[in-house]
């Protein structure tokens, strides 16, 4: 694509929607005249056919190469535009659409005119952003290297499998290479399946077989890292130091969580009160035992109703295979009446014709266990009944094996604890994200039996193999919207790694310059954007929306505003659809905002806050997700904080806080939405604009100074922010008033004082005395801060008469 | 360039264009409820019948899907195509009763009551698939869809519980021209679970 900006903007008459409402003549004559706007026309429907067509003959014979588009909702209707234009060289992120409709025409009774006024403002500021995009290259995806299996578990054999059945060569790292081994320990995880051993042991023979499967012996698994494509696989070796390290170009995670047995208080004692797992070696090992076994499925008593129907489903197989071969044995299944049977019509028959019952109980009446009998109340008549037993057999305790736990730390999985692992991820549109996380697998991702398991390692085989064979063909591309860090300037603090709720973000391998940079994983990466205002060095930048582009864009937008008139941030996920529908259902509400929309809240650098007030709007509202439904995790958290930060600095320089507010909206319900805009409109009104005196731009200047460029006020947000794994953290209300007094208004306090001194120095270049620079910031004393700077070598100091005086160095 | 006639006056499109789009080029007025610029056009509501005439005899059709054809005649105000649209209108307003979008369009076209039975007055879905197909085209996630079928059928997830496959953008509700999918997403939309503990880095 060729570099110089060339934008071409198209405004939609949609029928009797835009046309009766803006003074469109009036509005294409005043973007004609603006000098960043290439070409500028009116079509009835630029997105039917016929306004496809000409667009595009139109981008042929100007050369466009930026479009902006006025007309409804960009959410539902710029995908068409990109489809449209994409043989034309138009990428991702080179249209951009503004709702005229919905944002505009249809939300207020202000004359034609005025609303032609205000559309020309959202497409100058939505131009000035198109001018200055730096369209990144689509970065092409290889997978050099084989996919690797780690954990161990028995879904690593049906991966393996597959991706041998594909074609594709494959690592298998294995804990113990024994099939029989395997096998014969298998009962731990999977009780009552021994009828399926026949089919694994010829699964796992088959891969030992494959050639193109290579089994590594490990010991445990010790570090990852890397990005798709290219990562590091490191194993201890047992009885040695040091590692083995692999190169991995995918990573599949078989993970078999682990069956224990109950606890003493549950009344197990190993003998006659039993589990499933130590039961089935009794009567697969040794001789059935005769008497009365009663099986007591009591899931939901330890809490575990999710997994009631496996152990339903392995006591009924070992109930069965007791009552077919004993003749003097009996059983009884015991099991709550929640729980759904889980026999088929002719399992049922079965059990009848073996005289094996199943009975339920009163789930009100927690059954007790005696010695001898097991006390349980009836469904049917609600008389507490008695059963004899000679031997109970309990529920296994199921859990997450402390080597899986091991192997998902070092995999960086998201877990809760006592809870299996829950694969967090954002929740976007499939377009933008690369690939979903680490494909996973096995027990330990959720309850399941033998048959589920394995076909979870085979679709993660399969969805792997999948990607290799896109990555070899050549058409694997990463989205257009990650982050991408600029290794030179990233000081290796961190923050990006631990805030960012993709797991996206790893230091590179095998730099030992004691920095240690980090790398966004493109393909994981779902351009959330919160890592990009978190940088306290701007290391990072989300590709094709970068903070220049919205400075860019509000500077543009800001310096149009009119009054109280005012800038409002929408996320994608909320604020926006709410405005789109505000629009839709044609809500009225005060005409004076201005929505730009932005993926995600968290993405908004301060600076980008701070320059909108820079350049004169006088109120800035973000609306954004209610927290918890926050598609970026906790990029309305990490706002919140932003927001704040904002906040205090308009208290220290004497602004009203009002003039910022952070709101949530649910896209669901525009009348929310409505009030929202209106009650922040009076508030603004009340305050009016921001005097253009010299000593509020001063102070503005300050304030964009310190937020942009101050990297220690911009490591302290960042470290404050809400962590992902974390369910305490700064910003909670036990420790907010001790962190933000202790820590954060103190420091802010010092080094807004600074900004401000700086600002004096750069505004003039002559010596201030100490005295006069105190008048003129109306503080006690500035000594201590002019100190700091002198030595980090911003001013320089000198005596007059043994007075001292400093003076910009530069 | 394909040249015909719309209400006797002549257009000129591409080839590939649909009448409906040909006559929104031009400005001419057809309503439509299930057509949106945004995804393919799928013919389900009816209301953009137009009518075609060849001598003398016309046929009706849906315009928003009838490809443009060399030579051809369409009217879109005729006395057919006027009854024609007020029997569809009365047919919406008895299904769904409840939508105002619906009303307001009826009203317009001058329609307020309807002689068929009202089933569900608190109907407000006419099933014109709109949800569903950006969902798969727009979205790309195919979260909801028309289940079950016949007089049975209607907008939801599987199994009619909330699933984790709609990431909550709103699209559906957007796009829905008659308001249905404001109350029908809060049963498909799930909050995401937050309590979130994974180790410590």
């Amino acid at each position: 694509m060729n570099d110089i900006p060339k934008i071409g903007v198209f405004l939609c008459e949609c029928g009797e929607k835009i046309k009766p409402l803006v003074d469109l003549p009036a509005l294409e004559k005043n973007l004609t005249s603006e000098a960043d706007i290439e070409y500028c026309e009116t079509l009835p429907y630029p997105c039917l056919a016929p306004g496809l067509n000409h667009i595009i003959s139109k981008v042929r014979e100007k050369k466009l190469n930026r479009l902006v588009v006025a007309g409804c909702e960009g959410r539902l209707i710029l995908k068409k535009f990109e489809t449209a234009l994409e043989s034309e060289g138009f990428e991702k992120g080179q249209i951009d659409v503004i709702n005229l409709r919905g944002h505009v025409a249809a939300v207020s009774d202000i004359s034609a005119e005025k609303k032609a006024e205000k559309g020309a403002k959202l497409i100058k500021a939505a131009v000035a952003e198109m001018g200055a995009l730096i369209p990144s290259i689509s970065a092409k995806i290889s997978i050099d290297n084989p996919p690797i299996i780690v954990g161990g578990g028995v879904a690593s054999f049906a991966a393996a499998m597959e991706l041998s059945r594909q074609g594709i060569d494959s690592l298998l790292s294995l804990g113990e290479t024994d099939t029989e081994l395997i096998l014969n320990n298998l009962y731990k995880y999977f009780p009552g399946e021994r009828r399926n051993y026949g089919r694994l042991e010829k699964l796992i023979k088959g891969v030992k077989d494959s050639p193109q499967v290579e089994i590594i012996p490990r010991g445990d698994l010790v570090d990852f890292s890397g990005i798709t494509g290219n990562y590091t696989v490191s194993f201890a070796v047992p009885e040695e130091t040091g590692t083995l390290k692999y190169k991995a170009g995918a990573v599949i995670a078989c993970l078999d969580g682990e069956l224990s047995t109950p606890g003493p208080e549950s009344g197990y004692d190993g003998t006659t009160i039993l589990c499933q797992t130590d039961f089935e070696e009794i009567i697969c090992t040794s001789e059935i035992p005769n008497g009365q076994t009663v099986f007591w499925l009591n899931d939901y008593e330890t809490g575990q109703e999710e997994s009631v129907h496996l152990s339903a489903r392995s006591a009924w197989v070992m109930g069965k295979q007791i009552m077919q071969n004993s003749p003097k044995a009996k059983v009884v299944i015991l099991y709550n009446e929640q729980m759904p049977l889980p026999l088929s019509t002719f399992e049922r028959a079965e059990a009848r014709k073996l005289g094996l019952q199943w009975i339920p109980y009163d789930k009100s009446v927690q059954p007790v266990l005696q010695s001898g009998y097991i006390s349980f109340g009836s469904i049917n008549d609600h008389l507490e009944h008695e059963l004899p037993w000679d031997r109970v057999v309990l529920s296994p305790a199921r859990k997450i094996d402390k080597k899986a736990l091991e192997v998902a730390k070092v995999l960086g999985f998201a877990h809760g604890e006592n809870e299996f692992f829950y694969a967090h991820h954002a929740r976007v549109r499939p377009e933008m994200v690369g690939r979903e996380e680490i494909s996973f697998a096995g027990s330990a991702r959720c309850f399941c039996n033998l048959e589920t398991a394995l076909s979870q390692g085979k679709k993660a085989g399969k969805k792997n193999a999948e990607l290799v064979k896109k990555a070899k063909d050549g058409r694997l591309f990463s989205p257009r919207f990650v982050s991408v860090v600029d290794p030179d300037k990233c000081v290796g603090c961190g923050q990006c790694q631990e805030l960012c709720d993709c797991n996206a973000i790893s230091v590179i391998e095998g730099e030992d310059s004691g920095v240690l940079p980090r790398v966004v994983d493109p393909m994981v990466c779902t351009g959330g954007g919160t890592c990009v205002a978190a940088c306290p060095y701007q290391a990072i930048t989300l590709q094709n929306s970068t903070t220049q582009q919205r400075e860019a864009r509000v500077i543009s937008l800001a310096k149009q505003m009119d009054g109280d008139e005012f800038i409002a941030f929408a996320c994608s996920w909320s604020g926006l659809p709410a405005a789109d529908n505000a629009g839709i259902r044609g809500l009225k509400y005060d005409h004076k905002n201005h929505i730009l929309g932005v993926r995600c809240l968290g993405l908004i650098d301060p600076s980008v806050m701070a320059m909108a007030f820079l350049k004169g709007t006088p109120g800035l509202l973000l609306v954004g997700c209610v927290p918890e439904d926050c598609h970026h995790s906790f990029g309305v958290d990490h706002t919140w904080s932003r927001v704040n930060l904002m906040k205090k600095l308009f208290s220290l320089s004497g602004f009203n806080r009002q003039r910022i507010a952070l709101a949530h909206a649910d896209l669901n319900n525009s009348e929310e939405f409505v009030r929202t805009v209106e009650n922040f409109s009076k508030v603004l009104a009340t305050l009016g604009p921001i005097e253009k005196t010299p000593e509020n731009q001063a102070r503005l200047q300050s304030i964009y100074r310190l937020v942009k460029y101050n990297s220690r006020i911009r490591l302290l947000l960042s470290s404050g922010l809400r962590r992902p794994w974390e369910t305490t953290y700064k910003g909670e209300q036990q420790y907010a008033l001790a962190y933000d007094r202790d820590d954060f208004s103190e420091a802010l306090k010092e080094e807004f004082l600074k900004a401000r001194l700086e600002e004096i120095f750069i505004a003039e270049k002559r010596p201030f005395s100490t005295a006069e620079l105190a008048d003129i910031l109306s503080e006690a004393s500035v000594r201590e801060q002019l100190d700091e700077l002198a030595a980090e070598g911003i001013i320089s100091l000198s005596y007059q008469e043994g007075r001292p005086f400093y003076k910009s160095i530069n | 360039m394909i040249k015909f006639n719309i209400n006797d006056t002549e257009v000129e499109v591409e080839p590939g264009c649909t009448v409906l789009e040909a006559a929104r080029q031009y400005g001419f007025d057809i309503p439509t409820l299930c057509h949106h610029e945004a995804v393919a056009p799928s013919g389900a509501c009816r209301l953009c019948m137009v009518e075609l005439k060849e001598g003398d005899w016309s046929k009706l059709v849906a315009s928003c899907i009838y490809p443009v054809a060399e030579g051809i005649n369409i009217y879109t105000e005729t006395e057919r195509i006027q009854n024609v649209r007020k029997w569809l209108f009365e047919m919406l307003l008895a299904k769904c009763p409840a939508s105002t979008e619906i009303k307001e369009m009826a009203s317009k076209y001058g329609v307020n009551v309807t002689r068929f039975p009202v089933e569900n007055p608190d109907e407000e879905c006419m099933l014109c698939g709109l949800c569903t197909r950006v969902c798969e085209e727009i979205v790309g996630l195919s979260a909801i869809s028309l289940v079950d079928r016949g007089v049975y059928k209607k907008v939801g997830s599987p199994f009619a519980q909330p699933t984790d496959i709609c990431v909550a953008c709103g699209c559906c509700v957007t796009i829905c021209p008659t308001g249905a999918m404001r109350s029908r997403i809060e049963a498909v939309r799930r909050t995401p679970a937050v309590t979130l503990t994974p180790l410590a880095l």
